[in-house]
């Protein structure tokens, strides 16, 4: 039994007559301990489909249909008393902007702490002494003393590894990180990409890492999930969807991550944009974008199908691998 | 000793030392303030002592109009014969009383209606912000008049001079929350968009915890701010209200029933009757005033005026 299995999630909102689908079909497992990375263009839907897991889905948005389950529980029927017992116990989510994410008028020792009280019965000193525990964890120097700053006090990386020692706090099974590198320049990028990456390790946590920056999801997860317009384009192993993308999207983005050996060519982009959520187009909705798109693509929505060892959602997905080999030569 | 340190070294400090404008309010609000809760110990007389009280002395002119140089009262006596400067100082008390406590009630209510309306949004934002445009279509004045009025002859004015003290807090306070109301649930909105309020509720905080653990703080510079300028209203509706007979007894008179006592006799040349609490009147809300605005700039130059 996987840690957490989404089922044909759909995820809509109703606006005036119209609903507008966020999140179609939208399907993953996620073991025990396993780090995958979910990737696409803003507006792909990632950020919905982690808030849809956790059931903090913004109003009037709400869960259509699918399950979530995680730990053998069905998390997108569960009644808002018993969810907000699992968020930040057994779920816990790192977002985007420490400088945001942390309240700038409590101490982060208060933060930390407040986190452990919400779900445990514990006392005052014990929770300071785990609180200190996890910051000297996420490799703050001198935690005692940092545990009574502001956040204003500390600078950006720091303040992105108080954030993740409140993740860890309540050891969850697993942690759901949106965009946690984006707000951090390269350098501290690469230090908190290790330190997850280690403490995800050490303690056995499963990660969702969501991010549009491939680089990072390649540094940290052992699998990738591709999202385009709500809907699962492709999903495999890492490296293989590195090395080897079956699905033109995909590909896409592979291609217009900069190179650095050939300096001064002109950077890839996949032409358009992604279309929004009131006029995706019938079929594939990809199909605008798409090279390869043919009377078929328009016609009809792929399927995710088995493709040697990955799911793809492409008609055309032997034909792409096997024409982007010949390019690549 | 780390935190007044801490306080001494604040940019708020720092401004303060460089705003004659605000120490100087600020001595004269805290002089009016010390003097006025230490006036048991401070006035000459007792004017709540009927035995101190010599209809004799009524209408005495202060001390510099006086013939009789050796007149213990300073700035006159009032119809009544009770000496001017502890009748102030003792109705000076009793104004600020007002003020603050009924500022604390308008607070409590405010607030506590503001987070709700801005977290909770929808229905029980409408409701609450309906609520309020009624309320602020009728006049504070308005509202108070009536109420008391309404008091007043169904109880009869002797339970009424008793509890006086009591009703004008909660008329005051309940007339004025939507003040509150409107500013809190302004920045709530503000504030709720922002991550750490998502933060907290993916670690699972209830929403009261969040509303009044991590929200309020975040909205107290406007309250302060507000605070102060609604200090300075209750005041005054406070006298406007005594003015009209409807505040503070005769026997228990607040800034605004002097005045009132001594209007009358303005034009039989007791000019001081009325004429000196109404000094103290102004220079008091005038200093609480100043110092709000000084307290509005350093806090948030972006803040709108009220």
């Amino acid at each position: 039994m996987a840690l957490l299995e989404v089922t044909d999630l759909e995820v809509e909102f109703p606006l005036g007559r119209t609903t507008l689908q966020a999140i179609h079909g939208l399907s993953f497992k996620i073991d025990k301990g396993e780090r995958v990375g979910i990737v696409g263009e803003s507006g792909a839907g990632k950020s919905v489909a982690a808030f849809s897991i956790l059931n903090l889905i913004a109003k009037p948005g709400r869960i259509s249909a699918g399950t979530v389950f995680f730990e053998d529980t069905n998390l997108a029927d569960l009644s808002p008393e018993d969810m907000q017992k699992i968020r930040g116990n057994r779920i816990s989510m790192i977002f985007q902007d420490p400088m945001m994410t942390l309240n700038p008028v409590l101490t982060i020792g208060t933060q930390m702490v407040e986190c452990l009280h919400a779900h445990r019965d514990i006392s005052n000193e014990d929770a300071k002494r785990i609180a200190i525990e996890k910051l000297r964890e996420v490799k703050i120097p001198s935690p005692e003393e940092r545990f009574d700053n502001y956040p204003h006090q500390l600078s950006g990386g720091m303040r992105q590894r108080v954030v993740i020692a409140i993740a860890l706090i309540t050891e969850p099974g697993i942690i759901i990180a949106d965009e946690p590198t984006t707000a951090l320049d390269v350098t501290i990028q690469a230090e908190i990409l290790a330190l997850m990456l280690d403490l995800c390790r050490n303690h056995g946590v499963a990660l969702i890492l969501i991010t549009h920056d491939l680089a990072v999801v390649s540094q940290v997860t052992q699998r990738i999930v591709v999202m385009y317009a709500g809907r699962v384009v492709e999903q495999g192993p890492t490296r293989d969807i590195i090395t080897d993308a079956r699905h033109p999207y995909t590909h896409g983005l592979i291609k217009a991550l900069p190179q650095q050996n050939n300096a001064g060519a002109r950077l890839n982009q996949i032409k358009g944009s992604m279309p929004t959520l009131d006029s995706i187009p019938k079929g594939c909705a990809f199909n605008p974008r798409c090279e390869f798109a043919d009377g078929q693509c328009a016609e009809s929505e792929p399927e995710l199908r088995q493709v040697n060892n990955r799911l793809v959602a492409c008609h055309h997905a032997e034909t792409v691998s096997a024409h982007y080999a010949v390019e690549a030569k | 000793m780390e935190k007044i340190r801490l306080f001494l070294d604040s940019d708020f400090v720092f401004r303060f030392k460089r705003d004659r404008v605000a120490q100087g309010s600020f001595l004269v609000f805290l002089t009016i303030l010390i003097c006025s809760m230490a006036a048991p110990l401070l006035a000459p007389f007792d004017p709540y002592d009927p035995m101190q009280i010599d209809i004799m002395d009524s209408e005495t002119p202060p001390i510099w109009q006086n013939v009789d140089k050796d007149s213990p009262f300073l700035l006159g006596t009032d119809p009544q014969g009770r000496d001017m400067l502890s009748t102030i100082l003792y109705g000076t008390r009793i104004s600020l009383m007002i003020g603050v406590f009924a500022v604390m009630l308008q607070c409590i209510i405010g607030i506590s209606i503001g987070l709700i309306s801005g977290y909770v949004g929808g229905r029980v934002d409408s409701f609450f912000m309906r609520l309020a445009d009624i309320q602020l279509s009728f006049s504070t004045l308005m509202v108070a008049i009536i109420a008391l009025a309404l008091f007043q002859a169904a109880f009869g004015t002797e339970l009424y001079s008793k509890v006086a003290i009591f009703m004008l807090i909660l008329v005051i306070g309940i007339a004025e929350w939507p003040q509150y109301a409107r500013t809190v649930r302004a920045t709530v909105l503000a504030e709720r968009k922002k991550e750490y309020v998502d933060a907290a509720r993916v670690i699972g905080l209830s929403k009261r915890r969040i509303m009044f653990r991590h929200i309020l703080p975040n909205t107290l510079s406007p309250i302060l701010v507000i605070s102060t300028v609604q200090v300075a209203n209750a005041i005054i509706s406070e006298a406007a209200l005594s003015f009209l007979g409807l505040g503070m007894p005769v026997n228990k008179p607040s800034l605004g029933s002097l005045i009132n006592a001594g209007f009358e006799f303005v034009f039989s040349g007791s000019w001081w009757i009325t004429a000196i609490p109404s000094i103290v009147l102004v220079i008091l809300i005038l200093s609480i005033n100043l110092l709000g605005d000084w307290l509005r700039d350093v806090l948030n130059p972006r803040l709108y005026k009220d």
